[in-house]
């Protein structure tokens, strides 16, 4: 090392002339080590290790460089006026309205025609866009569930008054449509006598135990799949919404303002549950012309 | 070497007229405080998702289209899955560095937002959005949009459990827009409720309308920023009318490079040592499964909270409905994101401040502001805290109905009062002169001229800085 | 705690030396004995009388204990004494957490074998897992169990104070009796559709759901690092702002001026 310039650094320079290097030398291992470990099949802690050794390595070299080793010194700028001024401003009308200025004073009808193709422009690239999907129509109103619809789980497999213990649960759709998002619901078995709702929703009970809601939450959609089997609630996971099963589903705490909808059920000859037709209300969450019909 | 690169110095310089452009710039001045690399912070986390990101694409495969998982992880094998999911598992398993990339990536993106709201608070409590610079504030506010748009639209990519419900919830939010609720939602979505357009629709949000608009915006963020030079806190030879610090070259180049390879490094370390996003463990979306605890990334976590905290009140006037959702959701960030860009002008109308300022304001110099600032914060605190109720609630024990009671209250009445006392603190270090983290180091009595007495702080032995 | 899962551990560890089908122990049948139905009688008397009433079949002593008469027999018993959650530990609150069994398993045997048979229902579940049936079993466990519990078995708040706890590091037996007892919130039958104990489905769908809840603690695919809890994107965003900006923050610091 040229021993002029060795003289010319101060301790604390030279320490961060050393620490500097020991950073960059960490980084190179690292980056050879990165090396053997990814072609040796790769680990995903040892690989973010040794990137952030490399990197960080160069970082704080460089980090040291920056602020032991440039000599810094502070420099002024001054600032120049950001405005153009006046005069500035004139000169860029001037020159705007140089060829266009009268032409457009004269011929207004022309003008206003210009607009109006404009407009007629703009409107006519907005139908795309309308392409992009379909009209709600009577989707949010509606679900596959059927007057007479066979009652199935999630396999498809048919759902009889045997098939949910007391105090149990599942998830139900319609047959045909498994998994549908819209129809999905809850079949709950409640201790017989429990229930109290009125006489025309008790009558789409079947045997007074086996009552059926909309598993959407109410509030913003969330399947609602936790059953809190002793207080016999129903708790949706997303905010909290809390729905009292043994009073028609209707919301006691959280932020839901609506009850969810009953599925009416009913029995079939050979025993297989059945939807007496599609829930009572629009399933899900609310939205602006849900109260139209 | 040297005569290398003067050779390609002069190839440019004789084609494009760089080295007098080039000197000028690289003599720039910029101030020099270590809270003005803030925003520097969230361009680089910029840089790390863009560079991952790009490697992600090449992997990921956005359709919903049911494959048979024949993979690895061993629960999922033979269980039909979206081809998006199967590409992100693909990805996480059998990619070599591929989990290290994803999850850098998604450790980049919390970070990001993360960097720039503190970005934004440090323009916001030192004065930096007054005139000249209320376009760049505006710029700015949009691009915290954009970034809180991409990463939404992004850990939906996957289709696993957890982002479906979001979807769904997202979905439910913008049906409730009064009016043309219903027909923006299936335009956007492409239908009912689980349409399976929406994670295609997602990846052209995220891989290139999005970046195109962010990386545009802060190009001109940037651009406005060197037209109007930076602000700077006042101090000895600091003026309105200069600018001090250090050069562009080498000072700014060297600090700024650093930066860059320390955040590179940060997010690497935590890409390849904390677990995120673990999408086989929540498994594929179906509409009808839901899995617990289930919270956004925190980034929409205010949103979640205001969610949780909102009343169930829906309003019905002659068959058409005002959704419960509509309060916390629509017009709680709508009133709140209005008053933060519109924050310059709101300001002025009662400062009636109009001249330009490239000095800054150190928070105590201007209470009413400093104090709205922290209430405004307190706000989005309580929310994120109640996004994590049911979280904090096993934790401490707690029931997740005291926890909202709670917070409900807290949301009245905290505000208030952090307003006040942030305007009592500010008012008071204001007039005592006091550098808010200097230790008292005591009072001496001393004569006065008169032949009182008067008491002096006394300057701590240490600097705390 | 600890002491349980190592000593689950090692029973499990052994019993897999001694099996030699491939998959964990199945449930040990209390025997009929009537040594243990009298040591059985004894321990109730001293532990579980003062609060469940004389008779197990009968009424309890307070109108806030359930009488053991239909809480799920035999696999009620032996869930709650071998995770310790009874004899009753004096909690705050409607959670009655995990702990150390306070008896042995000779005594948990006799207690069960005593209590099953005075309440008519003295049968074990019979559980066997298998490492081919975990897929079939997630599937399961994402229809009937994912809502309470996470997809990824961390556990989540029921509303009340009440949890759904973790099920990171539960035993096969656990899974099994919980589902046929429905203990606390839980409903019986877990959600399962068509659960019958004593059917050959649903047993076949409890090995597949334990297969699965087993994984969760011998195959936990934490590839990505550090769980954090696996409670999702909450710790996440922690982590986000205090390790990741912190760190970040300090780098500015020490790289800016200071002016």
């Amino acid at each position: 090392m040229d021993v002029d310039r060795e003289r010319e650094l101060t301790a604390d320079q030279r320490k961060a002339e050393r620490a500097a290097a020991v950073a960059f030398a960490v980084a190179i291992l690292a980056g050879i080590g990165l090396f053997v470990v990814y072609f040796s099949g790769g680990q995903t802690q040892i690989e973010g290790v040794l990137f952030s050794l490399i990197l960080g390595g160069l970082g704080v070299g460089v980090a040291l460089w920056a602020s032991r080793l440039l000599g810094a010194h502070e420099a002024v700028e001054e600032r120049h006026e950001l405005t153009s001024g006046a005069a500035g401003r004139e000169a860029f009308e001037h020159a705007l309205a140089e060829e266009v200025g009268p032409t457009l004073a004269r011929r207004s009808v022309l003008v206003k025609l210009l607009a109006g193709a404009g407009g007629a422009l703009g409107l006519a690239l907005l139908l795309p866009v309308l392409s992009l999907g379909p009209a709600p129509g009577r989707t949010l109103r509606e679900t596959p569930w059927r007057r007479g619809s066979r009652v199935v789980d999630e396999t498809g497999k048919l759902v009889t008054l045997n098939s949910v213990p007391e105090d149990g649960f599942i998830t139900v759709f319609p047959e045909g449509h498994p998994g549908a998002a819209d129809a999905q619901a809850l079949l709950i078995h409640v201790p017989a006598g429990s229930l109290r709702l009125p006489p025309d929703r008790m009558a789409a009970v079947p045997d007074g135990t086996h009552v059926a809601y909309s598993k959407i939450c109410t509030h913003a959609g969330c399947p609602v799949g936790l059953y809190r089997a002793t207080t016999q609630s129903l708790l949706c996971p997303c905010h909290q919404s809390q729905f009292e099963v043994l009073d028609g589903a209707k919301p006691f705490f959280g932020p839901a303002a609506r009850p969810l909808p009953q599925l009416p059920l009913g029995v079939d000859d050979q025993g297989v549950l059945i939807a007496l037709g599609d829930f009572y209300e629009p399933v899900g969450p609310a939205f602006w012309d849900r109260g139209k019909r | 070497m040297t005569t290398m690169l003067e050779r390609s110095l002069k190839y440019v310089d004789e084609r494009l007229g760089t080295a007098s452009f080039a000197r000028r710039a690289l003599r720039k001045v910029f101030p020099d405080h270590w809270s003005f690399l803030l925003g520097e912070i969230a361009l680089f986390c910029l840089v790390v998702l863009v560079f991952t990101g790009t490697f992600l694409t090449f992997f990921y495969n956005p359709s919903v289209r049911e494959v048979v998982y024949d993979g690895p992880y061993e629960p999922l094998r033979g269980q039909e899955v979206s081809a998006a999911y199967d590409s992100v598992l693909r990805l996480s398993f059998e990619v070599r560095a591929g989990l290290l990339m994803r999850q850098v990536h998604h450790w980049a993106a919390l970070v990001f937002v993360a960097a720039i709201v503190i970005h934004l608070c440090r323009i916001f409590f030192t004065g930096a959005f007054r005139r000249p610079r209320e376009v760049n504030w505006l710029i700015g506010i949009v691009l915290l949009f954009l970034a809180l748009g991409e990463g939404f639209t992004g850990y939906s990519l996957p289709d696993d459990l957890l982002s479906g419900i979001g979807l769904r919830i997202f979905y439910s939010v913008t049906l409730a827009i009064p009016v043309v609720g219903t027909w923006v939602t299936y335009l956007l979505f492409g239908g009912e409720f689980p349409a399976g357009d929406i994670i295609s629709r997602l990846f052209v949000f995220h891989v290139m309308l999005l970046p195109a608009l962010l990386i545009g915006l802060v190009v001109l963020h940037l651009a406005v920023l060197v037209l109007q030079k930076h602000t700077q806190f006042p101090g000895a030879g600091r003026t309105e009318r200069n600018v001090v610090g250090k050069r562009l070259w080498p000072e700014q180049t060297f600090k700024s490079v650093a930066l860059l390879l320390l955040t590179t490094a940060v997010l690497a370390l935590l890409g390849g040592l904390a677990q995120i996003n673990p999408v086989w463990q929540y498994g594929q979306f179906r509409p009808f499964d839901v899995t617990s605890p289930a919270q956004p990334d925190w980034y929409i976590g205010f949103l979640d909270g205001a969610l949780r905290l909102g009343p169930p009140w829906d309003l019905t006037l002659f068959g058409y409905t005002i959704s419960e959702v509509f309060w916390p959701a629509i017009l709680f960030p709508g009133i709140a994101f209005g008053i933060l860009m519109l924050w310059p002008w709101i300001e002025r109308r009662f400062t009636k401040d109009h001249a330009e300022h490239h000095l800054l304001d150190r928070p105590r110099d201007a209470p009413a502001r400093t104090a709205t600032g922290m209430a405004g914060l307190m706000v989005f605190f309580i929310m994120f805290l109640e996004g994590g109720n049911d979280i904090f609630g096993v934790l401490l024990n707690v029931s997740v109905e005291a926890i909202t009671r709670t917070l409900q209250w807290a949301l009245l009445v905290a505000p208030v009062v952090t307003w006040l006392v942030t305007f009592w603190v500010c008012r008071s270090l204001k007039r005592s002169h006091v550098h808010p983290a200097r230790i008292s180091a005591g009072l001496r009595l001393r004569r006065t001229a008169a032949g009182g007495y008067e008491t002096v702080d006394l300057e701590p032995t240490s600097h705390p800085d | 705690m600890r002491r349980t899962a190592i000593l689950l551990g090692g029973v499990a560890l052994l019993a897999l030396l001694l099996t030699p089908a491939a998959g964990t122990a199945t449930q040990q049948q209390p025997g009929n004995s009537p040594a243990q139905f009298a040591r059985g009688r004894e321990l109730y008397q001293q532990a579980c009388a003062s609060c469940h009433g004389p008779d197990p079949a009968g009424q309890s002593a307070y109108a806030t204990v359930p009488s053991l008469k239909d809480v799920g027999g035999a696999a009620a018993v032996d869930w709650a004494l071998r995770t310790g959650r009874m004899p009753w530990k004096d909690t705050v609150g409607p959670v009655i957490e995990r702990g150390r069994p306070r008896f042995g398993d000779e005594d948990i045997r006799a207690l069960t074998v005593y209590i099953g048979r005075a309440v008519g229902d003295a049968q074990l579940p019979n559980v066997q897992t298998s490492p081919e049936l975990v897929a079939e079993g997630r599937e399961l466990y994402g229809q009937a169990c994912s809502a309470c519990h996470g997809m990824n078995g961390a556990g989540a708040a029921l509303g009340g104070a009440n949890i759904a706890p973790s099920l990171q590091d539960v035993s096969p037996e656990d899974v099994a009796e919980a589902i046929k007892i429905g203990p606390g919130e839980m409903p019986v039958g877990g959600g399962l559709p068509d659960y019958d104990f004593h059917s050959g489905e649903s047993t076949r769908q409890v090995n597949a759901i334990a297969s699965y809840v087993e994984s969760l603690k011998t195959r936990p695919y934490n590839r990505g690092g550090a769980p954090i809890g696996g409670k999702g994107p909450v710790p996440e965003g922690f982590v986000a702002w205090v390790i990741g900006l912190g760190a970040l923050i300090l780098a500015a610091r020490w790289i800016g001026g200071r002016s």
